[in-house]
Formats: structure tokens, sequence, C-alpha cells
């Protein structure tokens, strides 16, 4: 026995026995239950789908690592985990190349770019997925469950996900115990939420993850859905589904928990959850996509940094007032420093140098400030033309709602009619004729835009013509009258009044429509649009030859 | 009510091995012991005694000088030189040999007990010091002036039988063993320095002695000594940590227990403190656990303080197989021994001694995945990652605002991470470049 041992590490002497290695490892293990169900539910397809997946990432990652002659770092095994976490989150239907794109973009994009293991700021394989989620044809084919597919051909059913009928306001066909064993459209991975919670069980038991991100992240999504029920649907039956239902569970356990692309300290990690559920949230409900778990989570990822400063422990022995009160303080003398420098402008004339021309200095000083200031504006001319096309092109709830409001005016002037269609005919006096058809398609009548003076400016009314040249009904479209005083004349029964009436409408005598006390001008002035209306319909030309030319 | 600390972390306990034998004195005294004159924390004795001297067991060696504390000699037998000898510590130094001649003759000016209805706190400091009791957990501190500092300034006194460095049972022996002595000397020191909740603190795996004090508990009357037991989570034993469980106070940064009103004595301290008191004993023997996997026969002894721990090893057979790392202190925060030579000093808990299987095969360190465990897991609410990355890049102005002086070295984070990345070497080298730089002050 020698008396004399150098002391080989510094304490503590005993290490826990996990390894990052053993971590992903872990990962895998708590992923197979739900690989399992998988191959159950959509057959052996699955698994080929994931070999492939895993192999591409191996070989990926070992290619970049060897063109760039870095160490192989094949062995801790996280290229693996990234595989088939990729696989398991695409669509049974996928084919082949799929993965393998995945997998290029997010290894050598993702994960190598930035340095390799530790140092990504997204996670892999969510990135490769929605990456593969860009290609509409892929990530809309859900394939029934228990049809399970061959190797080769892809004859995928397509069912619809829970998620959808969620977005409707609806609950999905499956009850819950299906949604929680898993028979139901979706990704591979996210189906089978039973199996799913058997991996988080397990991650948490090994003290892979804490519980803290996917808890914050279910608790959010939990809160928040118990209380947008629909109407009609229990709340907890609700956020069951919205819990079960898309890809949150496996989103929550498997992806956001990803240590490097999730925030190190503890507060900032629940702000993370809370954030997903948030975001989650927000893309479920307004977006027009059934789900948003990957997004969010992608989200969240670009956060990490501002997470890890928020959340960063509080100092120990240092009340949470006494914290606050020193943020407050180094808040306040960064803030002070902060000064307004008045920016210094010195211009100086131009002294025109010896042979030039008396005003060639100042050429050169328009020519050099253009230079300067010319990229500027034309990348602002581009931006602005950019900006302007796409609102045109883009601007389609403007159009829509025109659309809409000149339905609404052709039913109350028309109520049979169903279909308007724009005439090109053209009369002295009237701002537009529509043709009104009915459902089968015969010609029911006009219906004429007109103006006429009222109390208060110019009352626009459409004024709807049958082919016998009675009036079928009368709508306003803008007035300028008296609330309350003009606008009794525009009562609906002030204006159904005229249906029926043809020929020349008075205000007294026969065929007459009185006017309705306190609001005689506008009356008269609805009358005489009405008038004028009747009268460009009986004198329509329909037998002229159309002159599509815009006269007017 | 029974508060918590932040972090922490779940070492294997393996008190198996020890966990079931009592406190047993050496078979074979040692032929010579060696009292080293650096045993307490603030620094060396003075020696009172000259080579060729004989002296009796309980017999002052050394005093207190300008620093130290007093010692005494634990054998009977004659001084044979003031000499360079191992610590435990590491290095060399200065340390009295005294030559066993077996026959234990004990010392003719022992101090007589005290009356504890008579006692003053005067007479209280004035013997502790006598008696050389320091820190007995490890922090080697001057008993006698936390004593003295606390006295009327505190409302709890803590009593650490937490213990909880994996492999040691000294401590829990102790309390087993000599509770009656502890809950005494606890009351006393209860009343002296006038607090008025005294908290016995052990874990959850040492539920016999928590068994056994409770009964001694029920049979004393009128006590105000309470026993808690708390599941076991390393660094429990840790001075600000167990006042935190105890109370739910936290120690300000810089500030020591006084500012949160509260006193921390080991088990074992309060024990020597009792035999100075009302026995007249100085402070010569101490229970110590000799464990580990490469030892033959594990057991719990009661040494004099100055015993070689080749002594103690052979007391208990030898190694069984080989150790590559012999620790006194306990593996988390214990040293690791350079000689086995050095003696058992003040504060020496236990030798264990470790075989490779039992701690993990040393790897180099890979790269942070940014796990946050180490976060998780710092006792102290700091953030290694964050402070080891700024190290990396030199930033010392970012390695300021982490508040590096908090660390208490613990080394929860080193043993927590998955990537094995020394951690608390990362922190304590990070405290030396922001000292060296002089920034954050």
């Amino acid at each position: 026995m020698s008396g004399r041992f150098a002391p080989k590490r510094l304490s503590p002497q005993l290490r826990q026995p996990s390894t990052t290695r053993a971590m992903m490892l872990d990962m895998m293990v708590a992923l197979t239950p739900t690989l399992g169900m998988a191959v159950f539910f959509f057959g052996s397809r699955v698994l080929a789908l994931c070999a492939v997946s895993i192999v591409s990432c191996l070989l990926f990652e070992l290619l970049y690592r060897r063109l760039t002659r870095q160490s192989i770092t094949l062995g801790d095994l996280s290229a693996c985990v990234t595989g088939l976490l990729l696989a398991l989150s695409l669509p049974a239907s996928a084919p082949y190349w799929v993965p393998v794109m995945g997998a290029a973009f997010a290894i050598i994009v993702v994960k190598q770019f930035y340095g390799g293991l530790g140092k990504n700021f997204m996670n892999p394989a969510l990135t490769g997925r929605m990456l593969a989620g860009t290609l509409p044809m892929l990530m809309t084919n859900w394939t029934v469950p228990l049809h399970r597919m061959s190797l080769t051909s892809v004859d995928a059913v397509s069912a619809a996900t829970p998620m959808s009928y969620l977005h409707e306001g609806t609950l999905p066909p499956q009850g819950l115990d299906l949604m929680l064993l898993g028979q139901r459209g979706g990704c591979m991975g996210e189906v089978s939420a039973f199996m799913l919670l058997l991996g988080l069980g397990y991650l948490l038991l090994r003290r892979v993850i804490s519980f803290r991100i996917p808890g914050a992240y279910l608790g959010t999504v939990a809160l928040f859905a118990l209380f947008s029920a629909p109407s009609g649907v229990s709340p907890l039956v609700w956020t069951a589904y919205q819990l079960m239902g898309g890809g949150l569970l496996m989103g929550a356990i498997f992806f956001a928990t990803d240590p490097t692309t999730s925030p190190v300290t503890p507060r900032g990690q629940i702000m993370f959850g809370v954030g997903c559920g948030l975001f989650t949230l927000l893309l479920r409900s307004s977006s027009p996509y059934p789900e948003g778990v990957g997004w969010a989570i992608l989200t969240m990822n670009c956060m990490v940094w501002l997470l890890d400063r928020l959340g960063l422990p509080r100092r120990f022995g240092m009340g949470n007032f006494a914290v606050t009160q020193a943020f407050l303080a180094q808040m306040h003398t960064s803030l002070s420093t902060i000064q307004f420098v008045r920016p210094t402008l010195n211009f100086q004339r131009p002294t025109s140098k010896e042979g030039q021309a008396p005003g060639e200095a100042w050429l050169d000083l328009l020519r050099s400030a253009g230079k300067t200031a010319g990229p500027f504006a034309g990348v602002l001319a581009v931006t602005c033309l950019t900006i302007f096309a796409v609102h045109r092109l883009t601007d389609l709830d403007t159009a829509r709602a025109g659309f809409q409001a000149q339905r609404e005016i052709l039913s109350q002037a028309m109520p049979l009619a169903t279909v308007g269609a724009e005439t090109p005919y053209h009369a002295a006096g009237a701002l537009s004729i529509t043709a009104g058809y009915d459902e089968d398609g015969n010609l029911l009548g006009y219906c004429v835009q007109v103006q006429s003076q009222g109390f208060g400016g110019p009352v626009t009314l459409a004024v709807g013509v049958d082919l016998n040249g009675a009036v079928t009904g009368v709508s306003i479209v803008s007035h300028n009258e008296t609330d309350r005083v003009g606008t009794a004349a525009m009562t609906p029964e002030a204006l159904t009044r005229y249906v029926g009436r043809s020929g020349t409408i008075r205000v007294s005598g026969p065929n007459s429509v009185d006017t309705v006390a306190g609001a005689t001008a506008t009356s008269k002035a609805i009358t005489a649009g009405v008038n004028r209306a009747l009268n460009i319909v009986a004198n329509l030309d329909t037998k002229e030859e159309v002159n599509y030319e815009d006269s007017q | 009510m029974i508060h918590s600390f932040f972090g922490g972390v779940y070492p294997a306990t393996r008190k198996g091995n020890t966990r079931r034998k009592p406190l047993s004195r050496l078979s074979q005294p040692p032929k010579e012991i060696v009292i080293p004159l650096i045993m307490c924390a603030d620094g060396p004795s003075t020696p009172m005694v000259s080579p060729g001297d004989s002296v009796t067991v309980g017999q002052p060696v050394a005093r207190r000088g300008e620093t130290g504390a007093a010692a005494h000699s634990s054998v009977s037998g004659r001084v044979a030189a003031i000499e360079k000898r191992p610590h435990p510590w590491g290095g060399l130094s200065s340390a009295i040999v005294i030559h066993n001649d077996d026959r234990n003759e004990l010392y003719q000016g022992r101090l007589a007990p005290l009356d504890p209805r008579q006692l003053t706190l005067e007479q209280l400091v004035e013997r502790v010091e006598a008696a050389g009791v320091v820190g007995m957990g490890g922090g080697c501190f001057p008993t006698w002036e936390k004593l003295a500092r606390s006295a009327g300034k505190i409302d709890t006194l803590i009593i650490n039988a937490a213990e909880c460095e994996p492999y040691v049972t000294a401590d829990y022996r102790l309390l087993l063993e000599r509770g009656e002595h502890i809950l005494r000397c606890a009351q006393v020191l209860a009343v002296h320095l006038g607090c008025e909740r005294v908290v016995v603190v052990t874990e959850g795996d040492k539920l016999s002695a928590v068994e056994a004090v409770e009964r001694r508990l029920r049979r004393l009357h009128r006590v105000r000594v309470q026993i808690i037991a708390i599941r076991t989570r390393y660094p429990l034993g840790a001075e600000k940590q167990i006042i935190q469980t105890v109370t739910g106070r936290e120690v300000p940064p810089g500030g020591s227990p006084l500012h949160v009103k509260c006193a921390v004595f080991n088990v074992a301290t309060v024990f020597a403190i009792h035999d100075a008191l009302f026995q007249g004993w100085p402070l010569t023997h101490r229970a110590v656990t000799v464990t580990g996997g490469a030892v033959t026969r594990p057991r719990n002894l009661w040494v004099p303080i100055g015993t070689p721990l080749r002594s103690l090893l052979e007391a208990c057979g030898g190694l069984r197989e080989a150790s590559d790392r012999m620790l006194t202190g306990g593996p988390m925060m214990g040293v690791a021994l350079q000689n086995l030579d050095a003696p058992v000093t003040k504060d020496t808990n236990s030798l264990v001694c470790l075989t490779d299987w039992e701690h993990k095969p040393e790897t180099p360190a890979g790269v942070c995945i940014r796990c946050g465990k180490c976060v998780a897991a710092c006792p102290m609410h700091l953030p290694p990652t964050f402070i080891r990355r700024a190290l990396e890049e030199h930033d010392v102005e970012k390695l300021a605002k982490y508040h590096l002086e908090d660390c208490n070295s613990c080394g929860c984070c080193s043993f927590i991470c998955p990537a094995q990345i020394p951690l608390v070497e990362a922190v304590s080298l990070a405290r030396a470049v922001l000292r060296r730089e002089g920034v954050g002050k």
C-alpha cells in the first residue's frame, strides 16, 4: 500500500451516473412506446421512415463533421434522437425523401452551422419538420389509423385530424378514450396521448427533464381552454380534447424540453412553457391553420436568450423586495447614462478647386450626396412599391366587403333574386344597373342605383324593378339626412310602401305614397328616386347592340 | 413549520456499511500521535511543550496565542519532536509528535466539572476556549467566539446532525449513543444564549436516532429542544441551507448566521462542549467513520485526536481492494488525501476509501448541452453554466454580475453535470480571475 496519492480531481469525488449519452438514450427509450403505437396504427412503413430519418441524420452529421475536420460526435446519440423525433412528427404517408430533406436541414443548417450539440438555438428536429410542413400536399394528408400501409406504395386514406374539428369549434367524432389511445388522424408520433404520457413519466422518473416546461405549457393551454369552451360543450371535455388533440403533448414533452433550445434557469423554463402555451393558443384560435404547436415552440426558441436573463435566480439571502430594488436602481443608472447628444451638422460650402468651373464644386457635392442617398432612396422606393403591390394583391377583405355590401343591397331591393350581375347598360341618371337572376338563372328584373337630392344632401338609393315595371324593393345605399328626422322616411316600413307600385308615383292623389310626417323632403327625394329608376328601366333599350366601351 | 432550500442533489448515501456499527475504541492504541498546530480556521496555535517533556492524557500541549485553539494530548507519553508533518488538508505543517507509553495516565490539573445551575456565560465561554473546542463539522471555526458573539442575539439554536455527506455516519452514531448528553448540553446552551427554540436537525435516513432522541426528550421534562428529520438532500448540512430549512430565513450575502438570529453547532461540537463543561474533559477524542468500498471492515471509531489515519485503516482490517481515492470529510466536499500519515484532526469526521467502481470513471468533459441542471441544483442560486461560459470568454464584467462570492463550493453543479464539466473548479477559477482583475468590488 503506497502512502502517497495524488488527488485526481477536486471535490466532489462522486458524480451522478448519468451522461449526455445516457440522457439521449433515455429520450429514445421514452419514445419507444409512441413508436410502437405508431407501428400498430400505421404499419411497418413507420419503422422504415424512422430508419431512413435516423440514418440520414447520422450520415449528415458524419459528413459535415468530416468535411469540416471536426471531432466525430455520433457517439452522443443526439443525431439519433433528432432523427427519431423528426420521423415521428411526420405523417405516415410521407414519401421517403421528406425525412431525408428534413434531416439535411435539421442537422446541417440548424445544428452544425451553429457549432453542433448545445450551440443551436432552434430545435433541429422541429425545424426540419416545419420545413417539411411548408409543402402543402404533405401535411394535409393525414392517414386513418389502422389503415396500415405497405412499405412502398402510399394509398393514404385522408382523415381529418381532431384539430380541424376543434378549429371549427366542434368536438371531433372520436371519443375521449379513442383520443387517449390514439385512434385518430395525425402525425405518426402524436396520435397516442397515453403513450406520450408514458414517455413523460419515464423521463421525469429518470430526471432527464424537469416538469417545469411541460407542466407550464400544458397548464397554460388547459387553463385557457377551460375558459374558451364553446357553448354547449362541457369545459372539461373541451380542455381534454384541446390537450390531446394535435401535437400538443408531443411538443410539450419532447420538443419544448429539448435542453439546448430551452432556457437554463428554472424560472426561465416556466416562462418558456407559459409562452409556448400562449402562442399555441393564439395560433390555434386565430390562425387559418388548426395547429400551432410547432410554430409556437420555434418562436419561443428564439426568445430563450431573453428568458435566460429574466429567469436568473434571485441572489441567495436577498429578499424579493431587495432584489427588485437593486434591479430598479441598476436600471436607473443605466438609463441615466443615456444622454441626448446633439447631432453635429457641419455643412461646409464647397470651395472650388483650381481649374474647375465656378459651379462644379456644387455639382460634385450633389453627386456625392446622390451616391449616398441614392441607394437608400432606391431601397425605400422598392420597399414602398412592394408593400403597395402586396397590399393591392392581397386586399381581398376590402373587395369581399364591397361584394357583400352589393349583395345586401340587392337582397333588399330585389328579395327574390339570388344572383346579381353587372349589366353593361347605361342610362342617364343611373349610377349602375344590375340584373337580378333567380336560382335557375331566369332574369327577374333590374336593380338601379340612382341619386336624388334630399334635405341634407344627395340620397343614393337602389331600386329593384321587375320585368313588368313594378318596384320590388327600395334600399338606401347612402344618405346625409338628419338622424331620426330624415331617417324616419327610410325605415323598412316606409320603404315597403313602394313595393308593387309602377308608373309615376306621386306625392298625393292616385298612385301616391304619402310623405312621412317630419321627413317631407326626404320622402319626396326617395319618391323622386324611385320614379327615376322606374323611368330608366322602362326606357331601357336592351335590344340595342351592347357597347362595352365605357362612354360615361 | 419546516421550510426548504432551493436546489440540491441526491447522491446515493451508501451509509448502510457503517450505520449499525457502534462507536468503538481502537483495540491497538497508536504508537505515536501527531497534533498539528493548525487546527483552527484562524491560524496556528502556540506550542506549550518542548521535545522530551512527558505528557498525560488531557494535558494541554498547545494554547491559543494570537490565533489558534488550545490542544491537548490524547495519550500519555513523551513529546518526541515538534516538526513538519503531513496535514490532512494537504501539505506539511508543524505538529507536536507524542510517543505513546500506553499507560493512559490522566492529567492531574484537570478542570473541575461545572454545575449547570450556577453556570454563567463567561464561565461557559472560558471553559470552551480552555477545552479547545472548534467547529467539528469541518469549519474549524472557534466555538467560543461563536458562543460569545451570539449570546443574546439569537432566537434559534440549530444542532446540525444532518450529515448530508454520503458514507459518513459518525454524527449519526454520536446522536444515537450520546443523545442524552447532547440534549442536556443543547438545553444549557439555549439558556445561556437566550434563545427560545432549539432544533436538532437530522435527515430522513437516520430515523432510529430521531426515535432515540424523542424517547429521551419525553423523559426530560420542560425541555425546549425539538428534533426534526428532513428528507435526505445534499447539502442540507451546509450552514446557510440548514438555517433556511429550519427557519425559512436566508443569510444575507456576506453576512453571518447572526444576521438572521441563528446559530448552528455541529452535533459533535455540542458533545465536546458537554464534556468540557460537565466532565471537565478537553477535546481529545472524536468519532470517525472509516468506510468506503475498499475498506475490509468499515467501522465507526472513537479515536484520540492525532491518530494517524493509517492506524485507523489498520484497525478496520486495511484495504481489501485497491483504492485510488482516499478522502477525509466525505466524498462531496472532502479533501483527497495526499498522504495516509496525516493525523485525525478536530474536524476529521471520516476516512473514505473509494474503489474505482464507486465513482464514475474519469472521462473528459463534454460539451455543455444547456440542460440547466446545475442552475436548478445550486443551493446558492448561482448559474454555474453561465459563469463557466463567461470565464471562457474572459468576460470579467459579466462575471462580476454573477455574485461569485456566494459560492460555498458544495459541488452540486459538478455532481449533477451530465457532460462532466468541472463546474466547481470553473467557479473557483472565476473567483480567482475576478479577484485578480479587481472588478466587482
